[in-house]
């Protein structure tokens, strides 16, 4: 209702911010253009033209797999979750989105470790550790912090609600 | 057309869904990305000088630091580019997709940035325990991508420039119940369509519902039928996705789902940076859970990039006659292993930086470089080339500028934490200048030549 929208500060910043705006676009572009000829030249510099194919397949690969796959599986899954979650409090609800996230985006990072040890590192230094276990480890850990502090709020908000309905 | 991208759009859209969530992250990751490409350039510089640079040899762990810092600012942006895009992800759906030709430019030059972006954190994160599953030489790409992808920023950023000023800060973004303010017409023409199309819906789903309870209370006293069922899968689909947005209309709740948004994002960068860095900085070396490197590990308590295997000198580096030439004008001086061990023995604590963001600072001990080329009647403050036993790579020879040549620091090494170096470790003897990569401090070493 009352908000306090700063339109005014854009629109009505009159010539000066718009000029400014603009000046700063033009730069922006300009320098955007030089750096992407320039890494443009780079590449055509330095690596073998018949090595652009497999690049522009990953490029491409890149953006379907995030925008084609993983993006819609995560809007798909948070739909579910919040309709299936609707009776769930708030907070406790957002802890356990927030803990799924967390543990998701480590398994992102930690898996293609896991793959590769498979592999075989060069040397033994390299990928030292357990990192199926590890990982396993970490979603426990996840799991059980989640836990406390969902009980944690659980029970603080049932003393909140305690004592005002004792004295009533 | 139309209806799909707006399905599409409503399915996907939530509250930590909007231009302040994109402008928070798309700043913290822009300030990632400007560190990683200077860190970047900087390591790419000392690897392939151009001609008259010099670098600093003081503080030693300078490069250290700074690709730990690469790689770990790296290693940070991988939750925050996924929160980034989180945030911008239903606008892939706008509609019209291309109103004006200059649209065309705008979400080519986003494909190409989020296509480089994705690639290079990627081929990065892989690269760091050598990994290369792709058809294109890493190192050249990664070079040549930073620029892409810095350039494709720029050209971001100034299409975006009154999206990002109008959500700048927080307290201009939500008003006072804590909903989302959504940006004017002028602004982004196509969210204000669909907040707009979605309100109409939302109005013509509650006329239908009271509308059908009407109908219902009707037909149950004259019939007492039961309520028509949604026609068709689509209705039905339609329908509960409306019901599952239903709680994120309540402010409150939208207000905490936010917070548990930016919650979960910071605590995976957090996380991610923390169980990660302990390969590049002492500090958090406890906390290295997932990291692909641990500092104390390998022959000499040290790791190992190449192996002496893998560089092909089992044969060569344990051969007894082996000697280490110092060229000067064409003239070598032979020191055998015995000769070197002979000189006054120096000690210097170093550190080894690899490119790949590990680095661990180990106790050397060896011949000065400064004596050695005195011994060799060499003048020191010029530049040097380095040759390695190895067979084949593309480092067997390097070249090492003055300033780490004049620095006294600088070792020909011999031992490491208190052993013989291992033959992994450059048997029988190995170059360790202050502030260098990895990959330039010359294993194997098999001759030392004075450039004119």
């Amino acid at each position: 209702m009352t908000a306090r929208v700063p339109a005014a500060s854009t629109s009505a910043g009159g010539a000066g911010t718009s000029r400014t705006v603009r000046v700063v676009r033009t730069v922006l572009v300009a320098l955007g253009v030089a750096l992407i000829g320039l890494g443009g030249w780079v590449l055509t510099d330095t690596v073998d033209p018949n090595r652009y194919g497999g690049l522009l397949l990953w490029l491409v690969g890149s953006v379907v797999v995030h925008d084609a796959v993983l993006a819609p599986v995560v809007a798909v899954v948070s739909l579910l979750a919040r309709r299936a979650g609707r009776r769930v409090p708030a907070a406790v609800f957002a802890v356990v989105q927030a803990a799924v996230v967390v543990g998701a985006i480590f398994s992102l990072v930690v898996v293609p470790e896991i793959v590769a040890k498979a592999r075989g590192p060069k040397n033994d230094t390299v990928l030292p550790f357990d990192y199926g276990l590890r990982l396993a480890v970490l979603w426990a850990v996840i799991a059980l912090l989640t836990a406390a502090v969902v009980a944690l709020y659980l029970a603080r908000r049932r003393q909140k609600v305690r004592p005002s309905t004792d004295q009533v | 057309m139309r209806r799909l991208l707006y399905e599409a759009r409503r399915t996907a859209s939530s509250p930590n869904r909007n231009a302040r969530s994109a402008t928070v992250f798309g700043r913290l990751l822009g300030a990632a990305f400007v560190v990683c490409l200077l860190t970047g350039l900087y390591s790419h510089f000392l690897q392939e000088p151009l001609d008259g640079m010099r670098f600093p040899t003081s503080p030693v762990w300078l490069y250290q630091v700074s690709q730990g810092v690469h790689i770990t600012a790296g290693i940070a942006c991988i939750p925050l580019l996924l929160a980034k895009l989180h945030s911008v992800f239903p606008q892939l759906f706008q509609y019209p997709p291309i109103k004006h030709p200059v649209d065309v430019l705008e979400r080519a030059s986003i494909a190409l940035f989020v296509a480089a972006t994705i690639l290079q954190l990627v081929t990065g994160l892989l690269n760091t325990y050598q990994w290369y599953p792709w058809p294109f030489p890493f190192k050249q790409v990664h070079f040549a991508l930073s620029f892409v992808i810095i350039g494709s920023l720029a050209i971001h950023i100034a299409v975006k420039l009154p999206l990002i000023t109008r959500y700048w800060r927080s307290r201009d973004s939500y008003d006072a119940d804590g909903r989302f303010v959504e940006p004017s017409a002028e602004l982004d023409g196509a969210r204000a369509a669909f907040v707009g199309e979605s309100e109409a819906t939302a109005e013509l789903a509650r006329f239908r519902a009271v509308r059908d309870a009407d109908a219902t209370r009707r037909d149950r006293d004259a019939h007492a039928a039961p309520p028509a069922p949604a026609r068709g899968l689509t209705g039905r689909l339609t329908r509960w996705i409306d019901s599952a947005h239903e709680v994120d209309r309540e402010p409150g709740r939208a207000r905490v789902s936010r917070r548990g948004f930016f919650a979960a994002a910071g605590v995976a960068t957090g996380g991610v940076v923390a169980l990660t860095a302990g390969q590049s900085f002492a500090p958090l070396a406890p906390l290295n859970a997932f990291a692909p490197r641990q500092r104390g590990l390998g022959p000499n308590d040290f790791p190992i990039n190449r192996t002496a295997a893998a560089a092909q000198v089992l044969e060569t580096a344990m051969d007894p006659d082996w000697r280490l030439d110092v060229v000067v004008g064409g003239v070598a001086t032979s020191f055998t292993l015995a000769t070197l061990r002979g000189f006054d023995g120096a000690d210097e604590r170093l550190p080894i930086a690899c490119v790949e963001g590990w680095s661990q600072t180990g106790a050397w001990r060896g011949v000065r470089l400064v004596d050695l080329l005195a011994a060799a009647g060499a003048p020191t403050e010029r530049r040097l080339r380095l040759t390695s036993l190895e067979k084949k790579g593309g480092y067997r020879v390097t070249e090492m500028g003055p300033e780490y040549a004049a620095d006294p620091r600088t070792l020909v090494a011999l031992e490491l934490n208190g052993e013989p170096l291992s033959i992994d470790h450059g048997y029988p003897a190995r170059m360790i200048a202050p502030g260098r990569p990895g990959v330039l401090q010359t294993k194997w070493l098999s001759s030392i030549e004075v450039l004119s």
